[in-house]
């Protein structure tokens, strides 16, 4: 009976500390973040008086406040999302209000107006070239992971990947001016040093081990016992690859697609670098070897010198990206929920 | 999946791998034979061993072709016993047929001058190549494309008809075609097709030579990859090894390593003893005019702040994150709303993170580029990637654990923080360092918040002054921390040394390039490695 009536004790002084803290720390910390937003300076004191709360609650009910701190970090990704959408709005508001449609109807980018239209035609030609790349050899190289190599070369091949993708994307960037943009300068005689192609290339290589990794997931998650089954009635490897683990996994690896695209949507400094800064329409409108700016790119050449409405229309660049990449990795996550319950609902 | 067939089909098939594995190895040969022309290592004009490299090509495929051609006609004919299945399969037909109509529509607009008819032949060309893979039994639908286009293509160099000093403006777009690039990318192409194929006539055709085949293709295109990353370090490590360690010098010297006044004998009494000089004018230089060799010293030291505000911001929320998600929150729609958020945040592009810096940031932290706003940006952009590792990480932890501890009457949190975080803290760790590699090669978003002289001179001093004792109150004197001050970082240092041209500045490039690769790659070095470690440790 005693000890019933404690660990009730327990329990209301448990739910008592989270009220206590959760409310005066909410509010502090909400506190904190509107004196951010409004008048930094006044930051500090509600900061201050939330610490002063946490610490109090962390000394008397330790269990609570571990629990409403570690709620809080949770929220503040939610937050930033929600901040970077916000933001990214509110300074792309003018260019939206004063130029509207013309943003995306106009070719011109210069004096007389501010369209986006070569920027996205330049992203997305080099998307396409990088995805020509990365994709195929990209579900090949995961395939080639997951099923066909060998134990050792798995263990070597895997971080290989992994690095690749960690080699830093002006170190690319670097490379793709120096090595490949002039080689294509030099053995394809062209006018203007700098090409989509080669930033598609370049752009390609690093999309690469974006679609591998999050292919290879996919591909390994098909259950052995639909493998098994395969194998069992006479298949070879390889068409087990293709009619079982292939068509089993096609959600999960078209996510892996979609994933990279995003990247290759994003990717910066390679095109910075590497593009003649000409922001027109390249002519005609498929020539490879020649010259646009991407959105990315535009946004990093140009806002050291822009001011007023040309900021903001830089900022409606990175709101265009913004949702297109939302919009893909949201696209990805729904495919791959589709492919998880679909494998659930067969195991 | 070792049925070997090799057995059934008994002997005299060891003439057809005989041929067939001399078809691959001719075909590989003059894939990398292309590799080398396009890569100019052996250029086109060259004569290898007394005859043209473009002639050698030539032949090359002229006999891959045939030889291609010869081995489908022979199994077709019965001469040599196969296991062909009766089409080649809608996969080599489709390959086939997109290879057909980029060829005939190439041909068509250029080499017959067709304006507007050129998707005409590009179409009946696909469909052709198409269905004659297709429809034929698979030991002829499979040879007969690759084979004739090494044929033609071997055919077209040996007359010269695409020889040197051949060249040809590629339709309305701003490049040339010229021989030197035409020719080797012929053969690698013509070669990787027959190398596809002569695979399959290795393995009899049927399914074993398809798998064969597929696996020679797949394998070389890893193969591609590894040399790709191996070719990309070794490069930067060749370039940048000569202008990274210029002017090291180093020495032993006997120096006095303290001293102090010893009032008996009244005099000061130094000890000496040796002392290691080191000096790397690289990484201990910045770039100024009175410097012998220009170094990067603010870049490294930027970046060493940048990382460490972005782990002690990021860490924090992200773990944190992390254990709410995995240990305490019901899945439900709040936790999708995280999940949606956190793998937003993680694609969202690096330079819509400088964009959001520079209006949510800047303004409100002095209103100027600092350490502090690309420590945060960086810090936001590490979250999402701490947040994802630690989630697996924590999952991956047996819930017997959980259980274990809580069968002993030990709360939630004491088990989180006794149990659980520690069985998770190698794959924590380990992602954090991944993620660390990762953002400390970032330049897009500091570009827009952190940086302002592209060649700083001095370093940052973000700790200015000691602890020491002073004569006022409160009697100690503590160093201030100054991080609203613009400094550069490695990534930065490289993008402004392109922006500022590389006529004169290609070794201080290739030198930047190169530190900022090691710098990244010792992270994942360390980070690779103590997964290992700890995966090994958990297997024993």
């Amino acid at each position: 009976m005693s000890t019933h009536t404690s660990r009730l004790d327990r329990v209301r002084d448990a739910d008592h500390g989270l009220k206590l803290v959760g409310s005066v720390g909410g509010v502090t910390i909400a506190a904190a973040l509107v004196a951010f937003l409004v008048a930094p300076a006044l930051t500090l004191y509600p900061l201050l008086a939330f610490v002063a709360v946490i610490g109090y609650g962390w000394l008397r009910y330790q269990e609570s406040t571990a629990r409403f701190l570690m709620f809080l970090t949770t929220v503040s990704t939610v937050l930033i999302l929600g901040l970077i959408t916000v933001y990214l709005l509110i300074r792309s508001f003018p260019a939206f209000g004063e130029l509207g449609i013309d943003m995306f109807t106009g070719t011109e980018y210069g004096a007389a107006g501010y369209s986006l239209v070569p920027m996205i035609w330049g992203t997305l030609l080099t998307t396409l070239i990088a995805m020509l790349i990365a994709g195929p050899l990209g579900i090949a190289g995961a395939l080639f992971l997951a099923e066909i190599a060998p134990g050792w070369v798995r263990e070597l091949l895997k971080p290989a990947v992994e690095v690749l993708a960690g080699i830093p994307s002006i170190v690319y960037g670097f490379l793709g001016l120096v090595v490949l943009s002039q080689y294509l300068f030099d053995q394809f005689d062209m006018p203007v040093f700098g090409s989509l192609l080669a930033v598609g290339l370049v752009v390609g290589v690093m999309a690469l081990p974006t679609v591998i990794s999050v292919a290879e997931d996919a591909i390994t998650s098909v259950p052995d016992s639909m493998k098994d089954g395969s194998l069992a009635l006479g298949a070879t490897d390889w068409q087990t690859i293709k009619s079982v683990t292939v068509p089993t996994s096609f959600s999960g690896v078209s996510a892996a697609v979609i994933l990279g695209v995003g990247r290759a949507v994003g990717e910066t400094m390679a095109a910075t670098v590497i593009l003649a800064n000409i922001a027109d329409l390249p002519d005609p409108l498929y020539d490879v070897f020649g010259n646009t700016v991407t959105l990315t790119s535009l946004i990093a050449s140009q806002y050291g010198n822009a001011s007023g409405l040309q900021m903001s229309v830089l900022f409606a660049a990175g709101v265009v990206l913004f949702v297109t990449v939302m919009t893909l990795s949201i696209g990805s996550q729904y495919v791959e929920v589709r492919m998880e319950r679909k494998l659930g609902g067969r195991q | 999946m070792s049925t070997d067939t090799r057995a059934l089909v008994a002997t005299e098939s060891s003439t057809l791998e005989l041929a067939g594995g001399g078809l691959v190895a001719l075909s590989l040969l003059l894939v990398v034979g292309g590799l080398v022309g396009l890569f100019g290592v052996v250029p086109v004009g060259a004569t290898v061993a007394g005859v043209p490299f473009a002639t050698l090509l030539g032949a090359g495929l002229l006999v891959l072709g045939a030889g291609v051609l010869g081995i489908g006609a022979a199994s077709r004919t019965g001469l040599v016993a196969t296991d062909p299945s009766r089409s080649a399969g809608l996969l080599a037909g489709g390959v086939f047929a997109l290879f057909g109509l980029v060829v005939g529509g190439l041909v068509g607009a250029f080499a017959l001058g067709l304006a507007t008819a050129w998707p005409v032949t590009a179409l009946l060309v696909g469909v052709g190549a198409g269905a004659a893979t297709v429809l034929p039994r698979e030991d002829l639908g499979s040879t007969l494309v690759p084979g004739s286009v090494a044929v033609v293509s071997g055919l077209t160099m040996l007359s010269g008809l695409v020889g040197p000093g051949w060249s040809w403006p590629i339709g309305d777009l701003s490049a040339t075609l010229y021989a030197e690039v035409a020719i080797p990318l012929l053969a690698a192409v013509a070669g990787l097709l027959a190398a596809w194929t002569a695979a399959k006539a290795y393995g009899g055709f049927g399914s074993r030579g398809r798998q064969l085949g597929a696996y020679l293709l797949i394998g070389a295109n890893a193969a591609w990859m590894a040399a790709l990353l191996v070719g990309l370090v070794a490069f930067v490590l060749m370039k940048g090894f000569a202008p990274m360690t210029r002017g090291i010098r180093y020495g032993l010297f006997v120096q006095p390593w303290t001293w102090f006044y010893f009032p008996p004998i009244e005099e000061y009494v130094v000890i000496s003893g040796p002392v290691i000089w080191f000096y790397w004018p690289f990484v201990m230089e910045g770039v100024a005019l009175t410097n012998d060799i220009n170094g990067v010293l603010p870049a490294i030291v930027g970046t060493f702040w940048l990382v460490l505000g972005a782990v002690t911001f990021a860490v924090p929320l992200g773990v944190g994150a992390a254990v709410f998600l995995t240990e305490y929150a019901e899945q439900g729609r709040f936790t999708g709303l995280v999940e949606v958020s956190t793998n937003g945040l993680w694609s969202t592009p690096s330079i819509v993170y400088g964009l959001f810096g520079l209006a949510f940031l800047v303004p409100r932290l002095g209103n100027t580029t600092s350490i502090l706003a690309g420590q945060l940006v960086l810090g936001f952009m590490l979250l999402p990637l701490v947040v994802i590792t630690s989630r697996e990480a924590l999952k991956s932890v047996p819930d017997a654990y959980r259980d274990a501890s809580a069968a002993l009457g030990v709360s939630k949190w004491e088990t989180i923080k006794s149990v659980v975080l520690p069985a998770a803290l190698p794959g924590v760790i380990t992602g954090i360092i991944l993620g660390v590699g990762r953002i400390a090669g970032e330049t897009a978003p500091i570009l827009l918040v952190m940086v302002s002289d592209p060649f700083p001179s001095a370093a940052a001093r973000v700790v200015q002054g000691s602890f020491h004792f002073t004569g006022s109150f409160p009697f100690v004197a503590a160093p201030t921390i100054d991080l609203v001050q613009s400094s550069s970082a490695l990534p930065y240092q490289l993008y402004a040394v392109i922006s500022a041209g590389l006529d004169q500045n290609m070794a201080f490039a290739w030198g930047t390039a190169l530190v900022l690769l090691l710098v990244v790659l010792s992270f994942y070095a360390v980070g690779i490695a103590s997964r290992v470690y700890f995966r090994r440790k958990l297997n024993q």
